[in-house]
């Protein structure tokens, strides 16, 4: 996908430093639906890093090895969900071709260091580096143990991470003003692998494991609106995608974090001022994407500004129908440009 | 400093959950990082803070770390700044009387290895740098080097934040062409 020079000038800026917050959390939200962009914001980060190389080195404080080590201790003590489910979360990665061709492998080690065996070199420069790693960490099981914690975190230290509705709602606005037809072109992506990942090449496709619930997909996206929210607790840790078909009245939820914990489900709510309380949109994350035709309940103009959130339910959802756990995610959609432009 | 390629391997062990190499990963980049974001913030509790998440973002996603795109310090040292210009554009604006302090943190210890062999892509960016006006050279590594925003720099530079925004774009522009990129 060949990005605008917009799009190259506002990962420029990312990777600079110089943008506020609220294009920075733009960005962050372009990042997470498109991993070309990642890709392209990374290249930048990767040409700008060597300038690091000019920063002199100063020592922190000894206590802070203790606090990061108790810290990762502390998030491995709350490990316990599926670990099939981390591993298999579609992570956003830069590998994508673009950024590759941008960037090639310019920070190939130097063979002045002693001790550095060939086959160590050769991993700098291969593309699936790390499992392709020296086997010198057979150390599996507590890796698993380790990186679950990080996920189930999410979900166990809800009370610290309930999310401040006004504030998130303030937030999306700021990010909702920003967004300007840069969102166009990335957002025709995401349609696209929601839509029509037979057109993609391999890597941009979503792995398929659709949870069918009457999903209804247009079979050639017609020009409608389209909206799309990251639900999420902080910009750096989107939890799942929600997409938004207005001509449907569909959304469609991709997930990108951790699955629910063992014995408990995500459900999503419908969060609105016009409405007395959240309404439930289902059960959502049980599987990578899970589609539902249910917002036909709702006027357009309910849908396209509530605030989407997700709670931590007994597994199956909510036995009242109103949230009985605390929020862990949220967002709000933004309008994008139709696909069918 | 280790070597790239041992910081490759260092980073594929804890990838597996190798708390030894974790360790040794730190001993080997903490001072870095701790620099990098000590000239943002200009505040031991803030930088110690930044540093502790970028070690405990390491430690979880340290398999997302890829070597064909990036360089392990690179990519540790971009996580640690976002961090950093995050916190900075949060809160506020620090006031520009930081500034002296933002140009000589604490007491640097000089840094042999990273003086003396200065990459060949630290040589060509720099190369590129150097072909833009003054000005320009000094606005754009005001930006990388202490996280200045547009309107920080657009007061250092007593120019209209809209005018600094366009010589920012131009400039990475120009470095984007001079490294041959487009």
């Amino acid at each position: 996908m060949a990005y605008s020079e917009d799009h190259i000038a506002l990962a420029a800026e990312y990777a600079l430093g110089t943008l506020d917050a609220a294009e920075r959390a733009q960005v962050e939200t372009m990042m997470a639906v498109d991993v070309n962009f990642s890709a392209l914001v990374q290249a930048w980060e990767f040409r700008l890093g060597p300038l690091n190389q000019m920063v002199g080195l100063v020592e922190p404080r000894p206590e802070l090895w203790e606090r990061i080590k108790a810290e990762i201790a502390r998030l491995r003590a709350t490990a316990g969900v599926d670990p099939e489910a981390v591993a298999e979360a579609p992570v956003i990665v830069a590998a994508a071709e673009p950024a590759a061709a941008e960037s090639p492998a310019a920070d190939t080690p130097k063979l002045e260091a002693p001790g550095v065996e060939a086959a160590e070199i050769e991993v700098a420069q291969t593309d699936a580096p790390v499992e392709t790693a020296p086997q010198n960490a057979p150390v599996e099981a507590p890796a698993t143990a380790w990186r679950n914690a990080s996920a189930v975190h999410a979900v166990t230290h809800n009370n610290a991470n309930v999310v401040q509705l006004s504030s998130k709602v303030r937030q999306w606005r700021a990010v909702a003003n920003v967004m300007t037809a840069l969102a166009a072109a990335l957002l025709a992506l995401v349609g696209v692998q929601v839509y029509r990942p037979e057109v993609l090449p391999q890597q941009l496709r979503s792995k398929p494991r659709i949870q069918t619930v009457e999903v209804k997909v247009p079979a050639a996206p017609q020009p409608s609106a389209q909206f799309v929210a990251l639900l999420q607790k902080d910009a750096a840790s989107p939890a799942f995608i929600l997409t938004v078909d207005a001509t449907s009245k569909s959304y469609t939820v991709r997930r990108v974090g951790a699955a629910p914990e063992a014995g408990k489900s995500f459900e999503l709510w419908l969060v609105s001022d016009k409405l007395q309380k959240p309404r439930s949109l289902g059960v959502i994350g049980g599987s990578d994407f899970t589609s539902r035709p249910v917002l036909s309940a709702y006027d357009a103009d309910t849908v396209s500004r509530a605030t989407y959130a997700v709670t931590v339910e007994p597994e199956g959802g909510s036995p009242t129908g109103q949230a009985t756990g605390p929020i862990v995610f949220t967002g709000k959609l933004i309008e994008t440009v139709p696909p069918g432009r | 400093m280790l070597t790239p390629a041992e910081l490759v391997w260092l980073l594929a062990a804890v990838a597996k959950g190798d708390e030894a190499a974790f360790e040794r990963l730190y001993a080997a980049t903490r001072a870095k990082l701790y620099g990098v974001v000590l000239r943002i913030l200009h505040r031991q509790d803030l930088a110690e803070e930044v540093v502790q998440e970028t070690y405990v973002k390491v430690w979880n996603n340290a398999a997302q770390f890829n070597p064909a795109v990036s360089s392990p310090i690179t990519w540790m040292a971009a996580i640690a700044r976002n961090r950093a210009i995050d916190l900075v554009r949060k809160r506020g604006e620090l006031s520009l009387e930081d500034e002296p302090s933002a140009l000589e943190v604490a007491a640097e210890t000089p840094d042999p290895l990273a003086r003396r062999e200065m990459s060949e892509e630290l040589k060509r960016l720099l190369e590129c740098v150097g072909q833009l006006e003054p000005d320009r050279q000094k606005l754009v590594l005001l930006a990388y080097y202490n996280g200045w925003s547009r309107e920080q720099l657009a007061t250092k530079f007593e120019a209209p934040v809209n005018t600094v925004k366009t010589w920012l774009r131009r400039s990475m522009m120009d470095i984007r062409q001079c490294l041959g990129l487009g």
